[in-house]
């Protein structure tokens, strides 16, 4: 029995061996390009994303689907975008593991970032251990960098307060403020800023009279507003989220608290922060940013594709605009990649520069999306618009300073 | 230095004010319905966001607003409790597994109700502005909407005094609220009644959560920072007590309102210090049985 | 011990389950997809918090919200001894600390019972919580730390080991002289106290031994979650989660716990995976559902389920 068998076996296993190894050479059938991502949908953290990332995220996706794909060099073909979306519940913990979900089960091609700094920097060395490229969105900061130094597939795309910090600290002197108030969230962003404020006010001569720090959540802003108002200070900055700077521009209006600069550096940004308080109340407030339809005809097209598909409450002129041209920087590098390979795209994203709405595009030696890519840095509501004021190359429109008074409450009725 | 005690002082009963609104619903509800109600902030937030719609889409005022949200938060609460909390008592071997379940099954609610508002109205922040201008009071500023919402917490909270001492369901809530068993056997309706104070508590809340919104800005997610608030004050004012958690509200607001002057960053911490020394040192509270 | 032997083979049986678990459990990364060994190591962690947290609150009926606070000693001790130690010395330190913080709560907090206790805990967790964030940004400057990435299996093999002594520490208390105890003072303290069993001793003992596995746990958990800071390790939903699944699960029995933390994760992976955007819909109507309909947990429906089973004997406990 056995020697009867032995000599057909002899022969199909090499042709077994010859079947198996010629197939390997051809990429598996493949008609989608799955995209994962764990985002907060749920919990704190989802706000940031709702208005952030998530407008220019499904635009994109649903664009490159409405052309048909990605032209993938290596199955020959477009291929259109599969995307999941997992909530992470505005947890660390859950995120990361759902990382590793749709790394190792769901075997994603590419992932999407979550949002907001901590995040992505829980995220971080994760994907990067996997060899998966982390293309960030909502978030970045000064710290983050360092660590990001050492992970060669975590590109950072967002500005923060490295390059918006001095270009305001300048302004200031060019305006003659002497003096600041300052009051910063008990949170990484808060503290990277107000730490970056200090020292690039001090070296332009720039006093900082005041300093308290608030917390998440703060119930009550009047006794820093006071206290800010007492110094007199040229100029009041608030390094805080949207909340937190919702309440002290409504605060500081019933105070009838009137500095010559008024900031916050994340917030103003946004048609719906425009609307508690009505265009003309918030007529000088100065933000960090940014972008608007009047940056570039492709700013435009921004603009109106998330009005027509999220309402204004999708607009975001802070982080839109960069995480659109990174998205469209990450679909051109696959393309000239020609492949799904995590390596080669990031290579080609590392050394690359392609045109996308931004402009020219490119990541600089740390991976941080090049700053003559930012469409702006500071911007001011003037007129009834948002527009962008620094740095003077990018600016839509000469800022105004001082701020005005707010004006008279308006009537009970809006 | 007069100018800032006056300061202080009145921004910590401003503060306060709506503390007490918030406190005294869930004295309600834990004191005489006795559920720990974990999403009682969530009704606030509802109170907050219809007061918001209302004014937006319709531009009614948020004051006029207080009597449509009110009824509207009060029946969802009477029902609530006439279904789950209600089968839930009956269900339960034991006072101590029925205040068990019951915050557990408020605990699923607050689930609920947080994803209800976010699927209605995203997550994005809202807010209005409502008599946001300065009044001098002897030298120090305070906004319009905060005095008026004080004024208007402190008439509540007088009409509710009255109400439970004056009329004929305010005594069968504090009788009720006393000793259940005796009650019913005087005739209270008790699961009517203990609807009706779940129902109330809510209302509060619900108050709280317009006046609120013209004075803050709202999110769907604020309702568990004042739920927190709310256990605290209810401690400080001593469990069970409704007027210790109406004086108990402005007692925290002021000591908010004394160490924000100081240093801003610590008013949360020093809520739970004074939270946590109060249970180790007199759990009772100021006016507790 | 009315039929000893009835209950003796039950235990045996049950006990060789549980063993045949551990050693499935203990191959599984050989053979299991990776990322069922991530979730499995999620569904250790709050299975450890769960079956450490009935250690004390189950016999003596005191709910405490305090898991979060001891889980979150454990995480920063991580965060702050990682770099410099090795990684088992961090795990017993992370235990240690928070034994030590729980004997210093439970001193604390001798008089306070029924809902003072659970609300003084859930303040204790923010209490630490907002302390530590203003400390790290106005004392230290910074905010959060990063802790080193350690590898899947190692963590896997951590959680499991946690797991099983926690499990023994449970499986021995009960059966003990200590356990008899804690029955004790659930059932009536002031009598228990009478009958010279000292109460307040018992009492911060057991809380300590609870808390120790939920220190280990955070130690090692936190070498997977790589940025860490107060807001994320002090988390107070971290509290409510192992009662809820304690409960869920069903308190009577040992193994309640652990059927009712893993349903709960794995349903709650299944929910934010498959229903991103209702997740907290469903999770919250589940729940509610469960504790009307479920008022002994899962263990419980299977006793009654069980008990229906025609012909089937069974020993009255």
């Amino acid at each position: 029995m056995k020697k009867k068998t032995f000599s057909p076996l002899l022969l199909v296993i090499p042709v077994i061996m010859f079947l198996f190894c010629a197939t390997a050479n051809v990429a598996p059938a493949k008609d989608t390009i799955l995209i994962g991502q764990a985002v907060s949908l749920s919990g704190p953290n989802a706000i940031i994303h709702m208005a952030g990332g998530l407008p220019p995220q499904t635009l994109w996706v649903e664009g490159v689907n409405a052309k048909g794909g990605i032209y993938v060099k290596e199955y020959g073909k477009k291929l259109p975008i599969k995307w999941i979306q997992y909530d992470d519940k505005s947890d660390h913990g859950t995120l990361v593991r759902l990382i590793e979900k749709l790394i190792l089960e769901d075997k994603v091609d590419f992932l999407l970032p979550p949002c907001s700094t901590s995040y992505l920097f829980a995220a971080a060395p994760v994907v990067n251990k996997h060899g998966y490229i982390l293309l960030g969105a909502e978030g970045g900061a000064e710290s983050l960098t360092e660590l990001l130094k050492d992970l060669p597939y975590v590109f950072s795309v967002l500005n923060y307060s490295n390059t918006q910090i001095p270009l305001l600290a300048d302004q200031f002197v060019a305006w003659g403020v002497k003096t600041v108030a300052t009051t910063f969230l008990e949170d990484l962003h808060g503290v990277e800023y107000s730490n970056r404020a200090l020292s690039e006010f001090a070296k332009r001569g720039i006093k900082t009279v005041m300093l308290k720090s608030h917390p998440l959540s703060n119930p009550d802003m009047s006794p820093i507003l006071k206290a800010a108002k007492v110094t007199n200070a040229d100029a009041f900055c608030s390094f805080s989220y949207p909340g937190e700077n919702v309440l002290l521009t409504k605060q500081a209006i019933e105070l009838g608290y009137n500095p010559k600069v008024f900031f916050g550096s994340v917030g103003p940004f946004a048609l719906w922060f425009r609307d508690i308080f009505g265009a003309k109340t918030i007529e000088g407030l100065m933000g960090g940013g940014a972008w608007n339809a009047k940056t570039s005809p492709a700013a435009k097209d921004l603009y109106d594709g998330i009005i027509a598909r999220f309402g204004e409450k999708g607009i975001d002129m802070w982080g839109n605009l960069y995480y659109w041209g990174a998205l469209h920087f990450f679909e051109k590098a696959i393309e000239k990649a020609g492949t799904l390979d995590q390596k080669k795209v990031r290579d080609v994203m590392a050394k690359e520069k392609f045109q996308t709405p931004l402009g020219l595009t490119w990541f600089d030696e740390n991976r941080n999306l090049a700053k003559e890519c930012h469409p702006g840095e500071i911007g001011q509501w003037i007129k009834g618009q948002w527009e962008v004021i620094l740095p003077n190359n990018k600016a839509t429109a000469k800022p105004i300073f001082p701020k005005p008074p707010w004006p008279a409450p308006a009537p009970a009725k809006k | 230095m007069l100018v800032e005690i006056l300061d202080i002082v009145v921004s910590g009963l401003l503060m306060g004010g709506i503390y007490s609104l918030i406190a005294v619903g869930f004295s309600l509800q834990y004191g005489v319905a006795r559920v720990l109600n974990i999403a009682h902030g969530e009704f606030m937030m509802l109170g907050a966001f219809i007061t918001w719609m209302l004014y937006n889409v319709f531009g009614v005022n948020p004051l006029f607003s207080l009597a449509i949200c009110g009824p509207i938060i009060l029946i969802i609460g009477f029902l609530l409790y006439r279904t789950l909390f209600t089968r839930l008592r009956t269900s339960s071997e034991s006072i101590g597994a029925y205040e068990g379940s019951s915050m557990l099954a408020s605990f699923g609610l607050l689930f609920i109700i947080q994803n209800v508002a976010i699927l209605i109205w995203g997550t994005d922040i809202k807010g209005y502005s409502y008599l946001n201008f300065g009044v001098n009071l002897g030298g120090a500023i305070f906004a319009a909407n905060r005095l008026v919402t004080l004024l208007f917490a402190v008439v509540i909270g007088a009409a509710f005094y009255l109400f439970l001492a004056r009329t004929h369901l305010g005594k069968a809530i504090r009788a009720a609220a006393q000793d259940p068993a005796t009650a019913g056997l005087m005739g209270v309706n008790i699961n009517q009644v203990l609807a009706l104070c779940f129902g109330l508590g809510a209302l509060m809340a619900s108050f709280g959560g317009t006046l609120i919104s013209m004075c803050y800005p709202i999110q769907p997610t604020m309702g568990f920072q004042y739920t927190i608030i709310a256990i605290i004050v209810v401690v400080l004012g001593g469990l069970g007590s409704i007027v210790g958690s109406f004086i108990g509200g402005f007692v925290l607001g002021l000591v908010g309102s004394i160490v924000s002057y100081w240093q801003p960053g610590l008013s949360l911490t020093a809520y739970y210090l004074l939270f946590i020394v109060l249970l180790l040192a007199k759990p009772t509270g100021i006016l507790g049985k | 011990m009315d039929i000893p032997t009835l209950t003796s083979k039950r235990s045996l049986v049950s006990g060789s389950i549980i063993l045949i678990m551990f050693i499935l459990l203990a191959i599984s990364p050989l053979y299991a997809p990776r990322y069922t060994v991530i979730l499995l190591t999620s569904i250790f962690m709050y299975v450890v918090l769960t079956v450490s947290w009935a250690i004390f609150s189950g016999p003596t009926g005191y709910i405490s919200l305090a898991p979060a606070a001891f889980f979150g000693v454990g995480i920063y001790t991580s965060a702050i001894l990682g770099k410099a130690l090795p990684l088992p010395i961090v795990i017993c330190f992370g235990a240690l600390a928070s034994f030590c913080l729980a004997l210093l709560v439970g001193a604390l907090t001798l008089r306070l019972r029924g809902i003072y206790f659970a609300i003084f805990t859930f303040g204790l967790v923010e209490f630490i919580r907002h302390l530590l964030l203003f400390w790290e940004c106005t004392v230290t400057g910074t905010r959060g730390r990063i802790v080193i990435l350690v590898d899947q299996t190692t963590v896997y093999y951590v959680m499991l080991a946690i797991f099983a002594i926690s499990l023994l520490t449970s499986y021995f208390i009960r059966g003990s002289k200590l356990g008899l105890a804690l029955q004790s003072i659930g059932q009536e303290e002031d009598a228990a106290a009478h009958t010279g069993v000292n109460v307040t001793m018992v009492k911060v003992i057991t809380f300590a031994i609870s808390a120790f596995f939920m220190g280990a746990a955070g130690a090692i958990m936190a070498t997977r979650w790589t940025y860490i800071d107060p807001y994320t390790a002090f988390n107070p939903l971290l509290s409510f989660m192992p009662v809820l699944m304690a409960i869920f699960g069903g308190m009577g029995q040992l193994y309640g716990p652990i059927i009712g933390a893993a349903i709960f994760t794995y349903l709650e992976e299944f929910l934010i995976t498959r229903f991103p955007y209702h997740y907290m819909l469903i999770f919250g109507i589940i729940m509610v559902l469960a504790i009307v309909y479920l008022p002994d947990g899962v263990v419980g429906l299977l006793q009654k389920l069980w008990k229906r089973i025609p012909g089937r004997k069974h020993a009255d406990t």
